[in-house]
């Protein structure tokens, strides 16, 4: 089973963060990727850019239309997320709270639909 | 690197395909009977298929193309093992204290009895310290003859995530030095069911209802029947071997009839019976038939048994749901589980009526796996359809939608949702909203 993880946030949330404690954040993080892509369980870990960054895209008349964008009512925004496929949603939710600062800030955790038959 | 004969007889990609995957746990097996070390050996085999995959359909088969993989297996492991050896320095490796000839003369075919060794992989790769997605993979890969590429596909991960997984298996089968020798006496029964376990969950995972291209995306749940149906092969005496078989035959016998061409689920009592596969139900009930009578009767044959009673009635009403039931009384015995409960309740609400099955579920809310599952509610929507009770029925399917993550299931829940909130707003009530597995129509 595929799980989605995602982890939120803001500009004025990270800039909170001393600088020299970046490298042993990031160290917590590519550790966490390294031992559960070593498992097979792990399928990707994305970082996402600035919202500054994100754009909204439409079609008009058969042509892309990009608008800068989302303008979002909540705070903070999608920082990261990771794809898991699991044995099940225990194991899944077991490396959910592993992750690095969950013991801080819960981690979002969706179940991915499938295409896989119910069971006989 | 050719060996042996050829003989110039051309085969397409697909008949190399069937036969390099009947030789594969053959010419795996004598290797790591040969030489122990079952991570090398495994790899040397798919390299010895991946070379046959590419020579075979150009070339024409060999003369003998067993001793042909056999030979080819044994000198990439020989290649490995020497790269090992001068990169780790190490001695204690198998081939150190046995002549290069040696290992290279006798062709891994010579004997022609090999079923024991086969079975001992099998064994081996659902060993109980791998995790079952290990296994799967584990078993897919050896004893399937499937490339990682091919089984990432069937699982819908990327290449690389099943090799890590197949890799980290070996490991685990390396460091836990673990052998690929057959268990014996009561562990033997035991290490069989968690082969029988992993065989099911390869069934279960059942995905593509669109069947691909079978050389890219093999169809999980022929791949296990045809696994399987080697093992039987191999214990025709063993009863839950033969009722895992026929459970296989008699499900997969109503697949066409189970899905749509827009891949959304017809319900057993709408699906329409004359596409069912007689052929694979005529097998299914004649294994069954024959298992039962030998004595212990496991759980894979009830659920067989169950089938074939479903598979024989030309229609819903015909189905004979006291033998059902009885059937289903056995299994709870003899492998207590939710989901035999819930489908018990069904039984029983058609054989004694909506109230009886609706009693046995408010039983089941008590569990903590089963309150919040998705089955739980669609089975409670059923019969509370069934009971007259057509608006709980429909926040029942409502509920069940929403919990479901399989994508046909919860369109076919919404489904039944939407039709029983447009029969009650319309005031259709009792007979004909009753009408089970009534489809929406509009």
């Amino acid at each position: 089973m595929k799980y989605l993880m995602l982890i939120y946030g803001n500009q004025e949330k990270w800039a909170s963060i001393p600088a020299e404690e970046w490298p042993e954040a990031i160290a917590k993080q590519d550790a966490f990727n390294k031992k559960y892509q070593a498992t097979g369980e792990l399928i990707g870990a994305y970082g996402l850019a600035d919202d500054l960054k994100a754009k909204l895209v439409r079609r008009v008349d058969g042509l892309p239309a990009v608008t800068d964008g989302p303008y979002q009512e909540t705070k903070e925004y999608i920082a990261s997320f990771y794809l898991l496929d699991c044995e099940s949603e225990e194991r899944a939710l077991q490396i959910a709270a592993d992750m690095p600062w969950a013991d801080v800030e819960p981690v979002e955790f969706w179940p991915i639909m499938h295409e896989a038959k119910p069971d006989l | 690197m050719t060996a042996g004969p050829v003989t110039g007889g051309r085969v397409d990609r697909g008949g190399v395909e069937d036969l390099l995957r009947e030789f594969a746990p053959q010419v795996l097996a004598a290797l790591v009977r040969r030489y122990g070390q079952f991570h090398l050996c495994e790899d040397a085999c798919q390299e010895a298929l991946l070379a046959a995959a590419l020579q075979w359909p150009a070339d024409g088969l060999p003369e003998n193309p067993r001793g042909w993989l056999a030979t080819v297996a044994s000198r990439r492991l020989m290649d490995q093992v020497r790269s090992e050896q001068s990169r780790r320095n190490r001695e204690d490796l198998i081939a150190v204290a046995t002549p290069a000839s040696e290992l290279l003369g006798a062709p891994a075919d010579a004997e022609p009895t090999d079923g024991d060794d086969s079975l001992a992989l099998l064994f081996g790769c659902c060993h109980p310290e791998l995790s079952s997605p290990s296994q799967v993979a584990l078993t897919l890969r050896a004893i399937g003859g499937l490339s990682t590429a091919q089984i990432a596909a069937a699982f819908g991960v990327p290449e690389a995530t099943m090799a890590q997984r197949i890799s980290r298996a070996k490991q685990t089968i390396k460091a836990a030095g673990l052998d690929f020798s057959l268990p014996a006496g009561a562990e033997r029964a035991e290490r069989l069911s968690a082969v029988l376990h992993a065989l099911y969950l390869i069934f279960n995972e059942g995905y593509t209802a669109t069947d691909g291209d079978e050389l890219t995306v093999p169809a999980l749940s022929r791949e296990a029947i045809r696994l399987t149906r080697w093992l039987h092969r191999l214990l025709p005496a063993d009863g839950e071997v033969a009722g895992l078989l026929a459970l296989m035959l008699l499900t997969d016998a109503r697949r066409l009839a189970r899905t749509r061409p827009d891949g959304s689920l017809v319900p057993l009592a709408e699906q329409d019976r004359a596409r069912w596969d007689q052929v694979q139900i005529a097998e299914g009930t004649a294994l069954i038939s024959a298992a039962l009578p030998g004595g212990e009767v496991g759980p894979y044959q009830l659920q067989a048994a169950i089938a074939a009673v479903h598979d024989e009635a030309t229609t819903m009403a015909d189905t004979d749901w006291p033998q059902i039931l009885a059937l289903y009384d056995l299994l709870e015995l003899a492998a207590p589980n939710p989901f035999t409960t819930l489908n018990r309740a069904v039984a029983l609400a058609m054989v004694r009526g909506p109230a009886a099955g609706l009693a046995v579920l408010a039983t089941l809310a008590a569990d903590k796996r089963m309150a919040q599952h998705h089955r739980l509610f669609a089975v409670r929507a059923h019969l509370r359809e069934l009971a007259g009770d057509t608006g709980a029925a429909a926040a029942d399917y409502l509920q069940a939608a929403r919990r479901a993550t399989s994508v046909p299931e919860r369109r076919y829940l919404a489904v039944q949702a939407a039709r029983l909130e447009a029969a009650q707003q319309g005031g259709v009530t009792g007979a004909a909203a009753a009408r089970p597995g009534c489809a929406a129509r509009d």
